[in-house]
């Protein structure tokens, strides 16, 4: 092998040089061990790293390669059997030529000159002296700046100095009772790792029907690829805020309880099998799949208090389903984004919107808005505002929905910002007050028709 | 092509050993691309400037050979800017276990950071003799800031000796690809060639319609044309796809950030390298300041697209040619409450391209020409001088009805109106539409006429009322149709006000050359 002739070639300088370890591990190789990670939904994770350490007795610092670049070196333990830590240290100066080069200053390194006519190597030994803009060197009695003619120049150092890393990494100095092999379980927090639920749901229509699968999505940004890891995901508090979601996805909260394990009141997904999650990887393991759950579609018209349109807004398409054991999904569901799909007119599945979820119990009331209606629009018309009396007004409003589908329709109409003061003097429909603020109308359209709904309220003012 | 490797997963302390058969799938049997506009535009054509900001679902179709066991299928070369947590995939003999999507791609920098303390080659040419020199070598930092290499020498930077040098690598790490890949892990009982569908929505796409409204001669009818404009601004084309669109508003949730991949593009810094006939600057430049370049999908890295298509539009004549006879145009049909647009033959849908296809084309559509004048409140002042005149907008109003020669759903986009002149067709005027269900009033703006104009004045206001005089003249030489929308509260008018889309509104005909007067006073509230 080439290599063993260009050792036995070297200078005796190599005789200084960093001795490698005795075996260079393949790419695809990890110093992890047995690794388990349980990743919450507030961007923590915990990893738990069950590493085989040959240990002589005594003191010794151990390095950790392969932990979460992102690792919070704070909540950093180590414990196995017989293991007691003097001290735990995470560096992050990271090793650069330029660093290399400015760790270098006052010591001796080789430079090998190359001869641009006839390729002859010419190498002598030299003393760093500065590395400020240039590199100024001493060579004998003779100081000189490093490629001052531009000719090819090499410069070999000795060794790594011991705390430039080419990678943040954890060390930690230990005191073994004895030597030999101990298993060392290394935890540790780190941001970088989230999960998700996405929901893909076939809507049949005519059937009535949805098929819903559900995959958690795990998103790496750590840095470090976790190999073989056991994944365990907790459900439950999430810190971040649906901020989009308008209105709740939960109809009627549930009152069931899933089988799925728990931890206080988070539930536990632990995946089946181990994976692996490389890093700047999006990864999806599925945890639900079900078939042929009934669904039914309405349509949801909200209109806000003296709220007028001159041009129609269409109605919402909501989805309604259930997530009870009867008639329904039968499990609960982590947060998530639901996709809806329809097929078209040759059977192909399109995209038909998509709407967030809150996480919801088993048994729950869910009501999803998948989008807006081409065909079925409403407008509010503000008839008439009546003075009644200083304190006291009479509005009178209308609303006009148009439906240009083939098939009649009904419209949730719902009339918000009611206060508790507004008082209902006379409806075209009877409607039902769901709440002190908000009052609803189921108002049925014709096929290629149009209905109006005329309501008169009595105001404080 | 098609190719099986088996690849066996290294080994881990702890890990079981498992061997997984690698299926690479890097042919495309047919695709089709759904188009769904951008959620954030009511109304109105794709803007001529940016990243589009639609997305599609795209449906390829692939023939794979899966074996029996544990297997690992890749799917090569899906479009960048794919959403993966949307991907679907079908048609395996067993459920897909897991998706994956990585973000590393296949690069020089990628490389350093795969074999970080792994042993490559280096190899040395000599300027003078041309012998090439090859050791080996450790590398033992990169590819951030410069790398370092151990050799059987010593420790040495690569690139700043000045002598031509080279890595090379004894493979390419299983997970790096050089496009953008989506693994899905799977089992299956037998070997089987299947054909599989990987269904998934990307962003960067958009379509809209741009209508075109030609005046006939009469001017009482007009014959209505739309293209169906489709946009992709990603460098990722589909040849032959069948290609849809769809029109409505799906709800669009906002799309989950994807972790970022190392930079592609490997930048090899050294020391300082000031010499002295150089100074201040340094000799041998390399060091290349490390711009933060968003992966290929964000808006700044398609600026070449924005270039070529707003010159390529405004370059190009006010009044294009009547539209030519469509051999093909985009068939409708429903979709739950959107609705499909299907272009009846698969089309290319070409990287960084607009391509248009012919999907309404309707003759003779009645309309009536209205002239609109706009009111707002305003305080009377006694010493105020003699208000101008304004110019009245000009509509083209028709219904979207069988009757009047329409009857089908218009969905949104820009409105091109044109009218004969001088045996030429001239633009009169552009408008938005949004979406127009059957049955709903549809109106094209065209401009403001000089020869239609009103003014409004105010008189002297009494504590309850606030009256105003609507003085409107009519240069034509034809009667015209005036139309003025009062939504304040009325206390007189003296003519017969309409209510229209809930407003009272005054409607009256011009007679030619003549004028129309409209009094009416508003109701003042008396302050409490």
């Amino acid at each position: 092998m080439r290599l063993t002739a260009l050792i036995l070639a070297a200078t005796p300088l190599t005789a200084h040089a960093q001795t490698q370890p005795a075996s260079v591990p393949a790419p695809d190789q990890s110093a992890q061990g047995d690794v388990s990670v349980t990743i919450y939904q507030n961007g923590q994770s915990l990893v738990q790293d069950v590493r085989q350490l040959d240990l002589p007795a005594g003191r010794t610092r151990q390095e950790f390669p392969d932990v979460s670049a992102q690792i919070r070196s704070e909540t950093v333990t180590l414990s196995g059997p017989g293991l007691g830590i003097v001290e735990q240290n995470f560096d992050y100066d990271l090793l650069s030529p330029d660093k290399l080069m400015e760790k270098a200053v006052g010591s001796v390194v080789t430079i090998v000159r190359t001869n641009p006519a006839t390729g002859a190597e010419t190498r002598e030994q030299a003393r760093v002296l500065a590395a400020n803009g240039g590199i100024v060197l001493q060579i004998g009695n003779r100081i000189e700046v490093l490629r001052d003619d531009g000719l090819p120049v090499r410069v070999i150092f000795d060794k790594v100095p011991e705390n430039l890393r080419a990678r943040p990494t954890l060390s930690v100095t230990l005191q073994a009772a004895q030597a030999g092999r101990v298993p060392a379980t290394l935890t540790y927090l780190t941001p970088g790792l989230g999960w998700t639920s996405d929901y893909v749901m076939l809507f049949d229509e005519a059937k009535g029907a949805i098929d819903m699968q559900g995959w958690v999505t795990l998103t790496n940004s750590t840095g470090t690829n976790y190999r073989g890891a056991d994944v365990l995901l907790v459900a439950g508090n999430t810190n971040r805020s649906f901020s989009r979601l308008a209105e709740s996805t939960i109809e009627q909260a549930g009152t069931e309880t899933s089988p799925r394990e728990k931890l206080g009141d988070y539930y536990l997904y632990p995946l089946g099998e181990r994976t692996t999650i490389a890093n700047a990887q999006q990864k999806q393991v599925s945890f639900l799949d079900v078939k042929n759950t009934p669904a039914r579609k309405t349509y949801e018209w909200t209109n806000g208090w003296l709220e007028t349109q001159t041009d129609p807004r269409s109605a919402a398409t909501v989805l309604k389903f259930s997530t009870s054991k009867n008639g329904g999904l039968g499990d609960q569901l982590p947060a998530g984004t639901i996709r809806v799909y329809m097929r078209d007119a040759r059977g192909d599945p399109q995209f038909i919107g998509e709407s967030r979820v809150a996480a919801a119990p088993m048994g729950s009331a869910m009501s999803i808005r998948t989008g807006d209606a081409f065909d079925v629009k409403g407008a509010a018309v503000l008839v008439e505002r009546k003075r009644m009396s200083s304190t006291r007004w009479r509005t009178s409003m209308r609303y006009d929905f148009t439906n240009a589908r083939a098939e009649p329709v009904t419209v949730d109409l719902a009339q918000n910002g009611l206060w508790g003061d507004v008082r209902l003097v006379e409806q075209s429909l009877t409607g039902e007050r769901v709440s002190a603020e908000r009052m609803e109308w189921k108002v049925p359209v014709p096929a290629n028709g149009k209905a109006s709904v005329t309501v008169v309220f009595d105001t404080r003012y | 092509m098609r190719r099986i490797v088996f690849a066996f997963s290294l080994l881990l302390a702890a890990a079981p050993a498992a061997a997984q058969a690698l299926v690479e799938s890097d042919r495309i049997d047919s695709v089709s691309v759904t188009l769904y506009r951008d959620p954030g535009r009511g109304k109105g054509a794709i803007p001529a400037a940016g990243w589009p900001g639609g997305y599609a679902l795209v449906t390829e179709t692939r023939t794979i050979s899966v074996p029996a066991g544990k297997s690992v299928i890749r799917f090569v070369g899906v479009s960048e800017g794919m959403m993966p947590e949307t991907a679907i995939v079908t048609g395996l003999p067993r459920q897909v276990n897991e998706k994956n999507r990585d973000a590393r791609l296949l690069s020089p920098a990628a490389l350093i950071d795969a074999y970080l303390k792994r042993r490559v080659t280096i190899r040395r040419t000599s300027r003078a003799t041309g012998k090439a020199t090859e050791s080996e070598a450790i590398i033992q930092s990169g590819p951030g800031g410069g790398v370092l290499l151990t050799t059987a020498d010593g420790v040495e930077a690569l690139g700043c000796s000045g002598l031509p040098e080279k890595l090379s690598y004894p493979g390419v790490p299983a997970d790096l690809s050089a496009k953008p890949t989506l693994s899905v892990t799977t089992d299956s009982a037998a070997a089987a060639t299947v054909t599989v569908q990987i269904s998934y929505l990307a962003q960067g796409f958009d379509w809209s319609a741009n209508y075109v409204a030609q005046v006939a001669e009469d001017g009482e009818t007009l014959d209505l044309f739309a293209w169906l404009t489709v946009a992709n601004g990603g460098s990722q084309g589909f040849a032959g796809a069948r290609t849809n669109a769809v029109a409505g508003a799906p709800n669009k949730e906002q799309a989950a950030v994807l972790p970022k991949g190392p930079p592609p593009d490997l930048h090899l810094r050294c020391w300082p390298m000031d010499i002295t006939s150089t100074h201040p600057s340094w000799g041998i430049e390399r060091i290349l300041p490390r711009v933060e370049t968003a992966d290929g999908v964000m808006a700044e890295d398609v600026g070449g697209f924005e270039n070529i298509v707003v010159t390529a539009s405004r370059q190009s004549a006010p009044a294009p040619p009547p539209p030519p006879v469509p051999v093909m145009i985009a068939q409708q049909e429903e979709l739950g409450d959107l609705k499909l647009y299907r272009i009846p033959e698969p089309v290319t849908v070409a990287a960084l391209s607009r391509k248009q296809v012919a999907m309404i084309d309707r003759k003779k559509v009645a309309f009536a020409r209205v002239y609109t004048g706009s009111f707002e409140q305003f305080d009377y002042a006694r010493d105020a001088a003699e208000p101008e005149s304004r110019a009245a907008a000009r509509i083209l109003r028709t219904e979207n009805r069988e009757g009047k020669g329409l009857g089908l759903p218009l969905p949104a986009g820009r409105v091109a109106v044109f009218e004969r002149a001088h045996d030429e067709s001239l633009l009169v005027g552009e408008s938005d539409l949004t979406d127009r269900a059957i049955g709903e009033e549809v109106e094209f703006a065209t401009g403001e006429s000089s020869d239609l104009r009103y003014k409004v004045v105010a008189r002297p206001p009494s504590a309850r009322r606030q009256p105003f005089t609507v003085e409107v003249t009519n240069a034509r030489s034809t009667p015209e149709t005036f139309e003025m929308a009062i939504p304040y509260k009325l206390s007189s008018a003296n003519a017969t006000l309409i209510e229209r889309k809930g407003v009272k509104t005054w409607r009256a005909t011009v007679p030619a050359h003549g004028t129309a007067r409209l009094e009416f006073a508003l109701k003042l509230e008396r302050a409490r």
